[in-house]
């Protein structure tokens, strides 16, 4: 056997990358296009980051932090931007591969060991954010292809992106600068590039105006490429887990059914519905903000969870779970704290829109509080714990 | 011109550190927690997807794209840019939509998620986007017959410089 001719295969590489990588004249394969586009990116995984870390903490607090229970709509604000910016980036970041795409041939691939470094970090950008987003949209529309946790996967990779993102922008820093400082009058690839540039802007703002109405009301007659339309579901709204995905279908309807409120407590409390119903009612108007970008507004009434509290006589810096039929899953039960539990708005609900909750909607009795993801909103809650 | 401006553009090498230790700080941290939280994180699967997406995107996507774009560009200006555009965007607005049409996360228990006929408002989108752009072409074509100059086109055979290699 011969030894392999590496000289000769290197050659022929080069051939090959050099070859493919001259072939694109488009003037749009520039530093200055790159560099637009790579500002606006930036921008968007940051605002990614940012809301994507409010989530994780704000279903996952450490034990120091204390969400307020107000703005009503903040999380329904935070992660609306997560999942809308991120279909919004979808267009962006295939517009920057495309015009950094010569660069995967140029040659020789490595100059140096840390051009090496530099390359095997833009890899790892390149992979992470498509990894991030693509996921990220079958992930809003159910599809669970991957043997993964979704949720955890996701918030792992989101530092390593962002990482890789701020050493990238810190060696890519002085080109952004002077691509973004020459000015256009005197650049004849201008106008061309400002087309290209709208166009890519249009189709993210395309995506945004076809989705965003599952969760912005006004919108939602154009939500024709949304996951979710806030009006349609059981009583008119949306439902993530089914009665019988939860497997309280049977459950729900047993006549000994007991809302009970104990632990730390001066007196246990132990209610029907019957009770419940003739406790001093409240009607609010709050949203359901899920964690997968939807939301949708109700009329929610019900007992006030520091009503029923007070009742108990429960310490006014307890911390509270409230705990749903079903016997398992991640999100059988949830944490409230004082912030949440002292707001009026937060209650016990039985109705919603003005008749009982559907079954699909938690029926007897489910949490509903201001600024919460919707996956903390427990459904057939059928005891609070007070700790 | 760009070498002496670039210069004094760069970041000082405090911030540059800077820079680089947080980003390494995170690159650390998420490599970590796949690691650590392997049980969930499932690194093999992850790793699939991950190389997966990137050799998707390089090797199908891309070439895909430099081909329409490639043969758009036998049609001349202004068509060709509204051309190039209209497939840009209906592109991006169909792989968006891709997931929706295909209804892989329909589930019988649940009609509420993907409540709408995804495959027939993806062709209204789309019919959208190609009527929009039809009408853009055709004003632009009809004032250039008049004479008016049009935007010069970056993209035109051997208009273009060749790509900044690094």
């Amino acid at each position: 056997m011969t030894r392999p001719d590496l000289r000769g295969l290197n050659d022929r590489a080069e051939a090959v990358a050099r070859g493919v990588g001259g072939r694109f004249r488009s003037g749009l394969h520039s530093e200055r296009v790159a560099a637009r586009l790579g500002l606006w990116l930036g921008g968007m995984f940051t605002v990614a980051f940012v809301t994507g870390l409010v989530s994780h903490f704000m279903q996952h607090p450490p034990s120091w932090l204390l969400w307020p229970s107000r703005p009503v709509n903040l999380y329904r604000v935070t992660q609306g931007l997560h999942v809308i910016g991120g279909l919004a980036t979808i267009p962006l970041l295939l517009a920057k591969l495309w015009t950094v795409y010569p660069r995967l041939f140029q040659w020789p691939p490595f100059r140096s060991a840390s051009h090496a470094v530099e390359r095997a970090l833009v890899l790892v950008l390149v992979g992470g954010a498509l990894f991030q987003l693509f996921t990220g949209l079958l992930n809003i529309s159910y599809a669970y292809l991957w043997p993964f946790s979704f949720t955890v996967a996701h918030y792992w990779t989101a530092y390593l992106v962002y990482g890789a993102l701020l050493i990238h922008v810190v060696n890519e820093w002085a080109k952004v600068r002077a691509a973004l400082r020459t000015r256009d009058e005197v650049d004849p690839e201008a106008p061309a590039r400002r087309r290209f540039l709208g166009t890519v802007a249009a189709a993210s703002g395309l995506t945004v105006l076809f989705t965003v109405g599952e969760t912005y009301a006004p919108l939602a007659r154009l939500a024709l490429l949304a996951p979710r339309d806030p009006r349609i579901g059981p009583q008119g709204l949306p439902v993530n887990t089914t009665a019988a995905a939860a497997g309280v279908a049977a459950l729900i309807g047993d006549p000994g059914y007991r809302l009970t409120v104990t632990g730390a407590v001066r007196a246990e409390l132990s209610l029907t519905y019957a009770d419940l119903v003739r406790l001093p009612q409240h009607t609010v108007r709050l949203p359901i903000s899920c964690v997968e970008g939807w939301s949708a507004e109700a009329e929610w009434t019900g007992v006030r969870l520091s009503a029923l509290l007070a009742r108990a006589g429960a310490a006014a810096d307890a911390v509270v779970t409230v705990e749903s039929l079903q016997r398992g899953g991640a999100y059988r039960s949830s944490e409230v704290r004082p912030p949440h539990w002292h707001d009026p708005l937060t209650l016990l609900a039985l109705r919603v829109n003005g008749s009982p909750l559907a079954a699909d909607h938690g029926f007897p009795v489910r949490l509903i509080a201001p600024d919460r993801p919707g996956v903390l909103q427990t459904k057939w809650v059928t005891r609070v714990v007070v700790s | 011109m760009a070498a002496p401006f670039q210069e004094r553009a760069a970041p000082s090498r405090a911030w540059r550190l800077a820079g680089y230790g947080a980003g390494a700080a995170l690159v650390v941290t998420g490599l970590a927690g796949l690691a650590a939280d392997a049980r969930h994180t499932h690194p093999f699967g992850w790793a699939l997807w991950f190389g997966g997406l990137i050799a998707a995107h390089d090797g199908i996507v891309a070439p895909l794209v430099v081909t329409a774009g490639v043969l758009a560009g036998r049609v001349r200006e202004p068509y060709r840019f509204w051309l190039r555009a209209a497939l840009a965007v209906g592109g991006v607005l169909a792989l968006v939509a891709l997931p929706m049409v295909l209804g892989i996360g329909r589930r019988p228990d649940n009609p509420s998620l993907l409540p709408l006929d995804y495959g027939r408002d993806l062709l209204v989108v789309l019919g959208a986007v190609a009527s929009a752009a039809a009408v853009a072409a055709l004003r632009d074509g009809r004032r250039g017959h008049r004479g008016r100059r049009l935007p010069r086109q970056g993209a035109g055979r051997g208009g273009g410089r060749s790509p900044t290699g690094r």
